[in-house]
């Protein structure tokens, strides 16, 4: 197998897949749109093109049973139904799990499961049975026919003759199983000869049901775009023909079209010189997802990059000459300017490579809410807003988890049963809408439903039961402290637990790594009228504006999002609590930490007069550390900490700063944790 | 780089004869670079070494793990220091002119600088003056190669991968 073509198939693949995730799902709300049914078509038909290249056996098996499934279903033959979907579905996830399991190195695919096979033959079976009832036996001679011929070879001369013979001694079958018969014979991927498009002619017109309102045929979308027309597609087209005297639009799509030849003297037309659908490219999304290591970057972007970095050069040689003689302190300004402009430049740029649309992980939502909606027979819309909103490769990628726990709380505990919603005057349907914005330099994402919301004083009630606090201090939490409960490890007012959700570790999970991405989760919930959850995350984890804290030469960089507030550090607002030094911030008693005894703690401090505290918001709860002088605020770079150090809790990384030196960036959680 | 090590030149054979004591030697060497530590001389292979680096700056990093001096940046880039006597189980010395930071590169992603008290020279040692150590042994031994007798010298070459094995 070839591994570059493979890789390549891969890439394409995954991203037909995404889409077809997202097509099924929008299908089985509307079966009957043909432009959706054409593109799920047209999908499985070209992962199988691709995989028959490689010759991926078990996905070609599936992938074209799939295609003959839908091929059916778009003729209208074959109704999209609740039969069709579930089976069509388990051929998707098949199809999915085999593109992981090459992703991850493996190069022979396990054997299909017969069964779905079967399900899948089943499927479009019913076609076949409905002519065999009521068909003459020609028909079905007809389908042996086919069944024999060499399936690899082009079809010989004789059996064409014995199958045009016999098509017409049917004389009168007017089912399209006859005419579909003959495609089934031919090579897949090879070329239509001659002799074949002539038959398929002639049958037509032996069939007698040839009729002149067909003049102009649409071809359909699934056609190969480098021109050589498959016989499946031929075979869609003359059913197209047939049927488009029942359905006169089944192909609404301005596709190209090909004259029907005047009946009787068919010109003997190649289908080579049927006109290149380029339509078709269009139809692929211009943003391509990407496998795990990989980034697709617009050539401009390179092109703009690659001009900024020659004006980087040209920068440098500007400095290079002014170094040494008697500079002009202007020209010097002038060059170090344009440095900078240049260096802001080609910062955004290449930020720019690293960007990907939110709808990659977006996209995974609409088949995971449909499942879950049934397994739990509810009723769920889900609403995705703002997909096109770009964000740090990274971010996309570790959004992915909390994102899936966050929806899937709405709807298992959000949304109600169907008669429950009814009962309260609510559309049956419950709705979840999964959106992101950008903020400034924040993504902001929320996930609404308009559920039964969250009840504070059971939450308050539920935090005392699990001895996280006493009667009175839960009685002291207003409603939105209330909410963040549920943000606590093992905290879950479910009564009983599913295997969806219920466990209460999700959300601690949320938590955690939400402000690994140094962003915040802000809990909204009325009771009866639904929740919103929303989620604030920096546009880009690799630049990141902190606030500079100092302890003699040393400064550390604290993540600016977390900073709530700076004050001097007066002992005589302190009290000691149970062993732990707390300040009042705002009628809150607020713990304080002393970096020194962690970062200097070979300079034991007893006087903290003159200190600073810098509170900071770790999760849901807030923090001050004393620190001994603030800087002031600088947006770094980060990089990671070296080998040896990836054990040092309490920092995220490192960065350069202005002046050269380094500066170790905290990471909050784990200094808290460090502390507790 | 990797071909001077196997194929001495003959320029590398000049340098050994001027010793005197050493008669020309043609077969395979290692080439390493030579440091002292306590008066010992040890050897790291010059495949595994990216650079030598004056001791500028080291930015202490508190609870780090035994040995690990702190970071430095080596032009953007950050690398965790480790001072090679705590490797030894050696005290500690002040850091003075000749003090050195040796960067080991022991992957294309790991990079690691190792303090030493001074570094001596560049040399091919040829490949049978080197006795491979047992693995066996116990303790200190456990990040030794083997020790070259050459030239007057013991050398103790460093088995970086092992010394830093394990490390993430």
């Amino acid at each position: 197998m070839d591994e570059e073509i493979l890789q390549d198939f891969l890439v394409e693949a995954a991203d037909l897949v995404d889409q077809l995730n997202d097509q099924l799902v929008d299908l089985e709300n509307s079966p009957t749109d043909s432009d959706l049914l054409n593109a799920v078509f047209r999908g499985f038909h070209t992962i199988k093109g691709g995989a028959g290249f490689l010759a991926i056996t078990p996905l070609i098996e599936v992938c074209h049973r799939a295609e003959n499934v839908f091929d059916k279903i778009r003729n209208g033959d074959v109704a999209y139904d609740e039969v069709a979907v579930e089976v069509i579905l388990r051929a998707f996830d098949v199809i999915s799990e085999s593109m992981e399991q090459l992703n991850d190195g493996a190069r022979e695919l396990p054997e299909n499961d017969p069964q779905l096979l079967i399900d899948l033959d089943a499927l479009t079976g019913k076609k076949v049975e409905k002519p065999v009832l009521n068909a003459s036996n020609s028909t079905e001679s007809a389908l042996q026919l086919a069944e024999g011929a060499d399936p690899d070879g082009d079809m010989s001369d004789e059996e064409f003759e014995a199958l045009l013979n016999q098509r017409d001694s049917s004389g009168s079958a007017k089912n399209d199983s006859a005419i579909l018969s003959l495609p089934e014979g031919v090579d897949p991927d090879g070329d239509m000869t001659d002799e074949e498009f002539d038959a398929l002619l002639n049958q037509r017109d032996t069939s007698g049901s040839a009729s002149s309102d067909s003049a102009a045929l649409s071809l359909p979308e699934g056609v190969d775009p480098d021109g050589d027309m498959t016989d499946e597609e031929f075979d869609a087209l003359l059913n197209q023909r047939d049927t488009s005297k029942l359905v006169p639009k089944i192909a609404p799509s301005p596709v190209p079209k090909i004259s029907s030849p005047p009946p009787k003297a068919p010109p003997k037309p190649s289908p080579k010189a049927t006109p290149k659908p380029s339509e078709n490219n269009k139809a692929k999304p211009v943003t391509k997802n990407t496998t795990e290591s990989t980034v697709r970057v617009d050539t401009k972007r390179l092109d703009d990059i690659m001009n900024l970095v020659g004006e980087l050069v040209l920068v440098r040689n500007r400095l290079l000459t002014l170094k040494g003689k008697n500079t002009d302190p202007e020209d010097l300004a002038n060059a170090v300017a344009n440095l900078d402009h240049v260096t802001t430049d080609l910062q955004a740029s290449v930020l720019k490579t690293r960007m990907q649309p939110v709808k990659k992980v977006f996209g995974r939502f609409p088949r995971v809410v449909r499942d879950l909606a049934r397994k739990l027979g509810k009723k769920i819309e889900l609403k995705l807003e703002g997909e096109e909103t770009d964000l740090d490769k990274n971010l996309v990628e570790a959004l992915a988890d909390p994102l899936v726990h966050l929806v899937r709380n709405s709807v298992d505990h959000g949304i109600e049963m169907p008669d429950i919603r009814a009962a309260a005057g609510k559309p049956e349907t419950g709705t979840v809408v999964l959106a992101a914005k950008q903020e400034g330099d924040h993504i902001l994402l929320s996930i609404t439903d308009d559920g039964k919301g969250m009840d504070p004083d059971v939450l308050r009630q539920k935090a005392v039961e699990k001895g996280m606090m006493d009667e009175q201090a839960a009685s002291q939490l207003d409603d939105k402290s209330a909410f963040e409960l549920i943000l606590s490890a093992g905290f879950s007012t479910a009564e009983q637990v599913s295997d969806i959700s219920g466990r209460g570790v999700g959300m601690d999970v949320v938590k955690t790594m939400i402000a690994k991405l140094n962003g915040s989760i802000d809990i909204d919930s009325a009771l009866g009228e639904g929740s919103k959850i929303s989620i604030r995350v920096p546009l880009t984890l690799a630049i990141l504006p902190t606030l500079m804290v100092g302890f003699n030469e040393d400064s550390y960089a604290i993540p600016l999002t977390s900073v709530q507030e700076i004050f001097d550090f007066n002992s005589e607002k302190t009290n000691k609590i149970d062993g732990q030094m707390m300040v009042r911030f705002r009628d809150e008693s607020v713990p304080l930490y002393f970096l020194n005894e962690w970062l200097a703690s070979d300079k034991p401090k007893d006087n903290y007069k003159g200190d600073k505290v810098v509170i900071v918001a770790v999760g849901n709860q807030r923090a001050g550390l004393v620190v001994n002088q603030v800087n002031g605020q600088e947006e770094v770079v980060i990089k990671p900490l070296g080998v040896m150090l990836k054990d040092a809790t309490g920092y995220a990384g490192a960065t350069i700063t202005g002046n050269g030196s380094i500066a170790l960036i905290l990471d909050l959680p784990g200094v808290v944790e460090r502390f507790q | 780089m990797d071909a001077a090590n196997e194929m001495p030149s003959f320029g590398n054979n000049a340098q050994i004869d001027d010793y005197g004591d050493e008669p020309a030697y043609l077969g395979p060497c290692t080439r390493c670079v030579l440091f002292t530590l306590e008066n010992e001389v040890y050897g790291i292979q010059v495949k595994k070494i990216r650079e030598v680096l004056r001791v500028g700056n080291i930015r202490n990093v508190a609870g780090a793990a035994y040995g690990v001096l702190g970071v430095i940046n080596v032009r953007g880039v950050i690398v965790t220091v480790a001072d090679s006597r705590s490797m030894y189980n050696m005290p500690s010395r002040e850091i003075d002119d000749l003090s050195r930071i040796i960067i080991v590169e022991l992957d294309e992603e790991r990079t690691v600088g190792l303090l030493v008290d001074f570094v001596m020279e560049v040399k091919d040692i040829p490949d049978d003056k080197i006795e491979p150590l047992s693995a066996s042994k116990e303790g200190a031994s456990r990040y030794i190669q083997g020790i070259a007798h050459f030239q007057d010298n013991v050398i103790i070459l460093i088995d970086v991968e092992h010394m830093f094995a394990g490390i993430e």
